[in-house]
C-alpha cells in the first residue's frame, strides 16, 4: 500500500512542479559552488583591496565550504518551503476523503509521505553533490579534500530528520506558513542545543556543519555516530507521533 | 578588458548556470501567466518577484503564490 | 439482516448539538432515502458511519462490524460519494481510477476492464484531460465512478442529485435504481421528487433525530390524509367556489387552497363530509366543475407534517 502511494507522490511532485523546480534549483548550487571558489579571489582583485592583500589560490576546498554552505543555509530552507503543505494540503482539500472511505490506511498516507520526501532529499542532493564534485575535479585537482564522499553521507542520513520534521509539522498545522514556522523554530533548538559544545556529537546539526571537518581528516567520522543514531531516530519519532496525531484528525 | 576575460575563462559554468537560471524563471512566468489565480498577490506582483528575484522567486512563487487547485 | 445499525449516536461540534441519540437500520438490499433540512445532520451521520467524525456517544455497526474513528477496517464494505468530491487535479481520471483500484485491492487483472466499465457508465470514457479542467457536473460523475468502483455492499451518496443537470440526475436514479438489490444505498437528498421515484424506505431526520422512517407507503398512511382536488373551468369560478367553502363550518378553513382554477382540500375521510360539503356547494351554487378527483399525498407533504413544530 506505501508502494502505491508512494508512486502517487512521485506523480504528484512531478506534475505539481515541485520536484523539477527543486531539480534545477539543486542543480544551479552544484556549479554555484566551484564557480563561487573560483571567483571570489578575482572579486577581490577588483576591488579596491587590491594589492593590499596577498590572496591565496582558491583550492577544492573553497569550493566543498560553498556546497555545504548553500545546502544548510539556503537548500534545506527551500525544501522545507516547498514541501511544507505535504499533509495539509491535503486535509484542507479534503482529497484524502474516497481513498481513506475505501479503507486506505492512515500509517500509510504519513509513511509514503515521509519516505517520498526522503527519496527527493537524497536525489537532489547527490544531483548536486555530483555537479559540484565533477566541476570541483575539473578546476581543482588537488588534494585538499581526500574524501569528498565520506564527507556528503552525513548530509544524506540528516535527511531521515527533514523529512521527519516537514510530515510532522505539516501534519499538525493548517497553512503551509503555520508548517515552515514549525520547521524552523525545530531548526532554531538544534542550533540552541549546538551553542553547548559538548552536544555536539550528538546534536543531527553536525551533519550538515562538520562534513568540512570529515572532508579532511577520515577518522573524525566515527566521533558522530551518536548524532546518525539520533537523527535517524528523531526522523523516525516525529513520522510516528505525526502518524498518531493524524489517525484522529478531520479529513 | 579584465572583466570579459573572466567570463571567458569560466563558460563551463556560466553558461549551464544562466541557462537554467533562465530555466526555471521561464517555468514560473508561465506557470504565473498560465494559472491566474494566486493565493494572495496579483498577476504583475508575482511575475515581478519570479524575474526580479533570482532562484528564490520562483521557489517562493511555488510554495505560497499559486492557487490551491493548480 | 441489517447492512447498517447506528444506535443511540449523539454528537455536537463545539456547543452545537447535531445528533441527538439517533437511531437508524438500514436493511441490507433496500435504497435508504435519508431526508432532511440542510443542517439537520444528514452530512454529519453519513461522515460517522465512514468513520470520519468521533461520535461523543453510541455506536454504528456495518455489516455487523463496530464503525471505529481513523482506523476504519469497515470501509472495505463501502462506497462514499461525498456532497462536492476532491479529486487529485494532476491525474486524469483514468489515472485517478486506477490509484482507487489499487487501494480497494482489486486485482490488477480486473482492473483495467472495471475502470473501463465504470468510465463509459458514467459517460467520461472519452475524456483525456486532467481533473483540473473539470466542470462540477463532471466532478460529480467521477465521483459516482470512483464510488461504485469496488462494487461496494453499502452505497453512501451525499446530495448526490443536487449538483446534476435534470439529464444528469435522471440518469444517475436511474444507476441508483438498477442496483437494488445487489447493493444497499443510503442516499441523502433534499429533493423529494427523487426519493419517491427510487428508494424503497425513507427516513426523515430532524433535529438530529429521526423523526419518521419506513416505507413510503407506511409513511403516507401515517402522516398525511390524501386530498381531494376540484379543477374549475375558470379561477373566477374556483375563486366563488372557495369562498363558499370557507364559510362551511365543517371544513378547516386555512386548509382550503386555491390555485389558479384548482381546489385543494384536505380529504376527511369520516362520513365522506368533504366530499358531502363540496357537492352540496357545488350544486348550491350550480357550478361544474372539470374534474373532482382524490390525490395521494406527497413525500412533500410528509415531509412537513413531520417536521412541524409541535
Amino acid at each position: 500500500m506505501i508502494l502505491i502511494l508512494f508512486k502517487k507522490e512521485l506523480r504528484e511532485t512531478w506534475r505539481t512542479w515541485k520536484l523539477p523546480i527543486m531539480l534545477i534549483v539543486f542543480v544551479i548550487f552544484g556549479i554555484m559552488n566551484p564557480l563561487m571558489a573560483k571567483l571570489t579571489p578575482e572579486i577581490l582583485k577588483m576591488s579596491n583591496l587590491a594589492g593590499k592583500l596577498s590572496l591565496p589560490a582558491p583550492t577544492s576546498l573553497d569550493s566543498w565550504t560553498q556546497f555545504y554552505k548553500n545546502i544548510s543555509q539556503i537548500g534545506i530552507y527551500l525544501f522545507m518551503m516547498i514541501f511544507a503543505g505535504i499533509v495539509n494540503h491535503e486535509v484542507s482539500q479534503h482529497t484524502l476523503v474516497n481513498l481513506v472511505t475505501k479503507g486506505l490506511s492512515r500509517n500509510a498516507v504519513i509513511w509514503s509521505k515521509w519516505l517520498i520526501l526522503l527519496g527527493q532529499w537524497l536525489s537532489l542532493n547527490s544531483l548536486s553533490f555530483l555537479v559540484t564534485w565533477g566541476y570541483t575535479a575539473f578546476y581543482f585537482p588537488d588534494n585538499h579534500s581526500p574524501h569528498p564522499v565520506l564527507a556528503f553521507l552525513p548530509l544524506l542520513i540528516l535527511g531521515c530528520f527533514i523529512a521527519g520534521v516537514i510530515v510532522f509539522a505539516s501534519t499538525i498545522t493548517r497553512s503551509n506558513y503555520q508548517s515552515l514556522l514549525i520547521e524552523i523554530f525545530m531548526m532554531i533548538v538544534l542550533y540552541l542545543i549546538n551553542l553547548f559544545k559538548q552536544t555536539v556529537h550528538y546534536n543531527p546539526l553536525s551533519l550538515m556543519s562538520k562534513n568540512l571537518d570529515f572532508l579532511q581528516r577520515q577518522n573524525s567520522v566515527a566521533d558522530y555516530w551518536p548524532a546518525m543514531l539520533i537523527t535517524v531516530g528523531l526522523g523516525l519519532l516525529l513520522t510516528f507521533l505525526a502518524s498518531r496525531i493524524f489517525a484522529h484528525q478531520r479529513l | 578588458m579584465k572583466n570579459a576575460q573572466v567570463l571567458l575563462d569560466n563558460w563551463p559554468l556560466l553558461l549551464p548556470l544562466l541557462i537554467l537560471e533562465l530555466g526555471l524563471m521561464i517555468a514560473a512566468v508561465i506557470h504565473v501567466l498560465r494559472h491566474p489565480h494566486y493565493r494572495f498577490g496579483n498577476k504583475v506582483m508575482w511575475l515581478i518577484v519570479v524575474i526580479v528575484f533570482e532562484i528564490i522567486g520562483p521557489v517562493i512563487y511555488f510554495a505560497f503564490g499559486r492557487g490551491k487547485n493548480e | 439482516m441489517n447492512m447498517l445499525e447506528i444506535k443511540h449516536l449523539d454528537k455536537s461540534f463545539g456547543s452545537k448539538q447535531v445528533l441527538h441519540d439517533l437511531n437508524l437500520v438500514v436493511p441490507q438490499g433496500s435504497i435508504f432515502g435519508f431526508v432532511g433540512e440542510n443542517g439537520a445532520g444528514k452530512t454529519t451521520t453519513m461522515r460517522l458511519v465512514l468513520g470520519l467524525e468521533k461520535s461523543d456517544r453510541g455506536q454504528i455497526e456495518i455489516n455487523h462490524e463496530l464503525v471505529h474513528f481513523g482506523q476504519t477496517p469497515t470501509n472495505r464494505f463501502t462506497g462514499y460519494l461525498p456532497d462536492v468530491p476532491a479529486f487529485y487535479n494532476y491525474l486524469t481520471p483514468r489515472e485517478y481510477l486506477k490509484l482507487c483500484a489499487q487501494i480497494t485491492k482489486i486485482p490488477a487483472r480486473q482492473q483495467s476492464s472495471r475502470i473501463d466499465e465504470l468510465l463509459s457508465l458514467v459517460g467520461l470514457a472519452n475524456v483525456k484531460q486532467r481533473i483540473n479542467g473539470f466542470s462540477r457536473g463532471m466532478k460529480q460523475r467521477l465521483g459516482i465512478a470512483q464510488a461504485l468502483l469496488n462494487r461496494p455492499q453499502l452505497l453512501i451518496c451525499d446530495e448526490p442529485t443536487s449538483a446534476l443537470d435534470p439529464q444528469g440526475r435522471q440518469e444517475f436514479l436511474e444507476l441508483l435504481a438498477s442496483l437494488r438489490g445487489q447493493t444497499t444505498i443510503l442516499f441523502s437528498t433534499h429533493i423529494l421528487p427523487d426519493v419517491e421515484r427510487i428508494c424503497d424506505q425513507v427516513g426523515i431526520l430532524h433535529d438530529g433525530q429521526l423523526r419518521a422512517v419506513g416505507s413510503l407507503a407506511t409513511l403516507k398512511q401515517q402522516y398525511a390524509q390524501p386530498l381531494l382536488q376540484i379543477t374549475m373551468a375558470t379561477a373566477q369560478e374556483a375563486a366563488t367556489l372557495a369562498q363558499w367553502l370557507q364559510q362551511n363550518p365543517s371544513l378547516a378553513k386555512d386548509a382550503i387552497t386555491t390555485d389558479a382554477s384548482v381546489i385543494t382540500i384536505p380529504d376527511a375521510q369520516e362520513n365522506n363530509q368533504t366530499w358531502t360539503a363540496v357537492l352540496e356547494a357545488l350544486t348550491q351554487q350550480t357550478l361544474i366543475p372539470l374534474k373532482i378527483e382524490q390525490v395521494a399525498p406527497s413525500l412533500e407533504q410528509i415531509f412537513l407534517k413531520v417536521v412541524q413544530p409541535t
